[in-house]
């Protein structure tokens, strides 16, 4: 087996105002024909600046030694000329978002048909026939409607496949895959990699596999290598180096990926308890009817976020919702912290809530949200304190103090430090910034907290020790949660029952002990099949 | 904020304009003390002299320093335009926060207002406002504030619109926070930044405005020493005295030219993308 790609001792540095800051230190990887690397790390660990310097594309601060060999091309010594001439011909690139890595004002089959005739001197006729014949191949069922569509009248996974049709179109021996299923839905991301599977066996390429998902790459790539603050530390077959870590990182990152089969919730909410909330054939509609349609008698069209969802929690219980984007889980929450109108029936305690005007102080209080990303949901300008010391003064008890003291405590049930308090949420990590968010949350004491996706912004090992911590606070107050997440081998690890949604509507209510046996909706099922299987170290 | 400060001496038009409006803004505090002569006092027998050792910048119709007036006069110049600049701002801010958080009609019915507001022309609006309500600086700085309030309002919303999808904001109505709260603790703080920069480049507009004003006699009124009305005074002499209409004019395009390279490098420094 030949080497394709070589990469001896590379080192990178970007130039900062402070020095300069190491990104990649002393990789040395090598790939051959028709083998996939996985490239496995968590953010800010290199990964990309390592499908940045091949590619030869840096910005101007970065300072680089060491080689980066495609079989016998020095890529580094390469001039501008030659490397524009390799790119795209003999490294095709696939990247994270489709939508962001198309053009949205031209045709899908013309930024198909550019590569072709750039690379392969076609002439404009043939480079779209052979582009329709790419479209085909990679699986879309009308490549000749998809040549000319533009990039919004597509779905993310016939996005993606013409994005991996555009790098396989030019035959390069070497394609480097950057994260390309993170942006899409679980079942499509399955497809995806089946085509990819399909097409590597197919023309035999080197690629480069570039993932944060461990499941994922154990599945995918022949060869795995671990890199840590731009360090490889670990480097090997897929198998060997998932049974058996050699290197502390790469059995933390193991250990740190959720498990269906380990649960991490020991009690179970008392069945004949009152329900706490009660969701009864809830809708959720967007769009509001435009003036001057409403003049000229004119239906508005109304989008349906949530199609009649009836669901319950108990006091104490965690009721997974798990569901693909779009498919309405966020909008449910929304609708039940009165950021979206809603109609329908919903019983909180008891007590009816007929809309956002029902929502009263005792509701607030009692219902908190918790958001994705935690750099949006904290205000920059406001320091940590200031952020905390809100929820206190608004809902505090009488003998709960409102002070630093109080804030102290707050942050170090989320087990930060007091002297967190002086910061502002720039100052800290994801991971941090995400247990201010909690904190802030369970400052008012509530019994529903509702998690949108809290964990998917996060690194594996950082969201471990979040979902660790909400298990703590859920056994100490018996708080009920309502866990949106797509992540269903997160959500079987701490939920009593799942919720799946689908397009809008609630298609199962599923016991978290009797899956996967007991999913009996279609839609699930296929869910269940799309989840990679976690590869199991050692242990 | 001397963070801020070193990154704007590292560009070169932020350096520029630091040095130009620190310059003016000196003048303004010390111009008076600084001036040679009284800037009233009228001399018959040293009428329209040409810049020498005694008059640096020669003199006018009257035999006044037209260096002492510049230096009085910057006051009023510059002061009343950072005031009307100001109270514009302000209350274009509030507007367009208020209607990028309210959404929906309301949000439609305050933008088409402003946009109404917007199609007369500031100079025409100034104008109009400064004749109903009566010649006078104080009208004439009412009037640039009002001018100047549709603009800073669709500048502000825009921004404001997307700090309001921002869940801070989303948090903030979640925990049932007042909507004055949400305003002015939540959204201002961060939509501050492109506000300072389309301030300080408004400003060169505001002494631009204000000097026109005072021009056409609708600002200051004589014998003040404001430059506007200096221009439009040295205007019959233009032909004999040149340097009479010259210097104002220059001092005004100082200002505007120190304003705009200040509001340059701030937005450069501000934008956490460049």
């Amino acid at each position: 087996m030949a080497t394709i790609l070589d990469i001896a001792g590379y080192n990178l540095d970007y130039a900062t105002p402070t020095g300069f800051t190491r990104a990649l230190d002393a990789v040395t990887l090598s790939i051959g024909g028709g083998e996939v690397l996985g490239l496995v790390g968590e953010s800010g660990s290199g990964k990309t600046s390592l499908a940045w310097a091949i590619m030869r594309y840096l910005p101007q601060s970065a300072r680089e030694a060491g080689g980066i060999r495609l079989r016998d091309k020095d890529l580094i010594a390469a001039s501008p000329a030659e490397i524009g001439a390799i790119r795209g011909r003999r490294i095709g690139m696939v990247f994270q978002d489709p939508s962001t890595s198309l053009n949205p004002t031209l045709p899908l089959g013309e930024q198909l048909a550019e590569v072709l005739e750039r690379h392969r001197g076609l002439s404009r006729k043939q480079a779209w026939a052979e582009g329709e014949a790419m479209l085909a191949r990679v699986g879309l069922k009308l490549p000749a409607q998809m040549m000319r569509r533009y990039p919004h009248e597509a779905s993310g996974g016939e996005k993606q496949r013409v994005v991996i049709a555009t790098a396989f179109a030019c035959q390069p021996e070497c394609i480097i895959f950057d994260e390309p299923t993170t942006a899409l839905d679980v079942i499509t991301a399955c497809q995806i990699l089946d085509l990819f599977a399909e097409l590597q066996a197919e023309t035999g390429v080197a690629s480069l596999y570039i993932s944060h998902d461990l499941a994922l790459v154990s599945r995918v790539a022949t060869r795995v290598a671990v890199i840590h603050r731009g360090r490889i530390v670990e480097q090997g077959a897929v198998a060997q180096v998932f049974a058996a870590p050699s290197d502390a990182y790469t059995q933390k990152l193991l250990a740190a990926v959720p498990r269906p089969d380990h649960r991490l919730v020991e009690t179970t909410p008392d069945p004949a308890a009152k329900p706490l909330v009660e969701v009864e054939k809830l809708s959720v509609h967007y769009g509001r009817k435009p003036f001057l349609a409403k003049l000229l008698g004119r239906e508005g069209t109304r989008f349906t976020g949530n199609r009649e969802v009836s669901l319950a929690v108990q006091p104490g219980e965690i009721l997974g919702i798990v569901g693909e984007s779009g498919s309405g889980k966020s909008t449910l929450a929304k609708a039940l912290t009165g950021l979206n109108p809603f109609e329908g029936g919903l019983r909180f305690d008891g007590r009816p809530i007929a809309g956002i005007g029902d929502m009263d102080r005792a509701y607030r209080r009692d219902v908190q949200i918790i958001f994705q990303h935690p750099d949006s949901s904290l205000n920059p300008r406001q320091r940590i304190r200031e952020i905390l010391s809100r929820p206190l003064a608004l809902y505090g008890k009488p003998g709960q103090g409102r002070g630093a003291e109080a804030i102290g405590d707050l942050l170090e049930q989320v087990r930060l430090p007091r002297s967190y308090a002086e910061r502002y949420p720039h100052q800290l990590s994801g991971g941090e910034k995400q247990r201010v968010a909690i904190a802030r949350a369970f400052a008012s004491q509530p019994r529903l907290v509702i998690c949108d996706e809290i964990t998917s912004a996060l690194d594996v090992s950082v969201q471990a020790s979040v979902i660790e911590l909400l298990v703590d606070l859920q056994r100490r107050h018996g708080t009920a949660y309502l866990f949106i997440t797509h992540d269903l081998n997160l959500v079987r690890q701490i939920a009593h029952r799942i919720a799946v949604m689908y397009r809008g509507d609630l298609v199962e209510l599923v016991d978290v002990a009797a899956l996967p046996a007991g999913a009996s909706h279609a839609y699930t099922r296929s869910l269940l099949d799309a989840v990679p299987a976690p590869a199991s170290p050692s242990a | 904020m001397t963070e801020t400060f070193r990154r704007m001496l590292r560009s070169p038009q932020g350096a520029l304009g630091l040095l130009i409006v620190g310059l003016i803004l000196l003048v303004v505090i010390l111009g008076p003390a600084l001036a040679p002569y009284n800037p009233d006092t009228m001399a018959p027998l040293q009428r329209y002299k040409p810049p020498s050792a005694q008059f640096w910048l020669g003199t006018d119709q009257y035999g006044r320093d037209i260096l002492s007036r510049l230096l009085n006069g910057a006051r009023a110049t510059v002061v009343l335009a950072l005031i009307a600049t100001g109270l514009g701002t302000l209350a274009g801010a509030m507007i367009g926060t208020v209607s990028a958080y309210l959404g929906g009609r309301a949000d439609e019915a305050i933008m088409r207002t402003i946009d109404a507001v917007m199609s007369i022309p500031s100079l025409l609006m100034a104008l109009l406002i400064v004749n109903l309500l009566g010649k006078s600086s104080l009208n004439a700085v009412l009037a640039i504030a009002i001018a100047f309030t549709p603009g800073m309002a669709r500048v502000t919303r825009s921004v404001a619109l997307a700090v309001r999808k921002q869940d801070y904001v989303n948090a903030a109505i979640a925990r049932g926070e007042s909507a004055g709260f949400i305003v002015w603790r939540e959204m201002l703080p961060n939509v501050v930044a492109p506000i300072i920069v389309e301030m300080t480049i408004r400003v060169a507009f505001a002494v631009m405005l204000f000097a026109t004003l005072s021009f056409l006699g609708l600002g200051a009124q004589p014998p003040a020493s404001e430059w506007g009305l200096m221009v439009a005074e040295a205007r019959r002499f233009m032909h004999l005295s040149p340097w009479m209409i010259l210097w104002p004019s220059l001092a005004v395009a100082l200002v505007a030219i120190g304003f705009n390279l200040l509001g340059d490098g701030l937005r450069d420094v501000l934008n956490p993308r460049t």
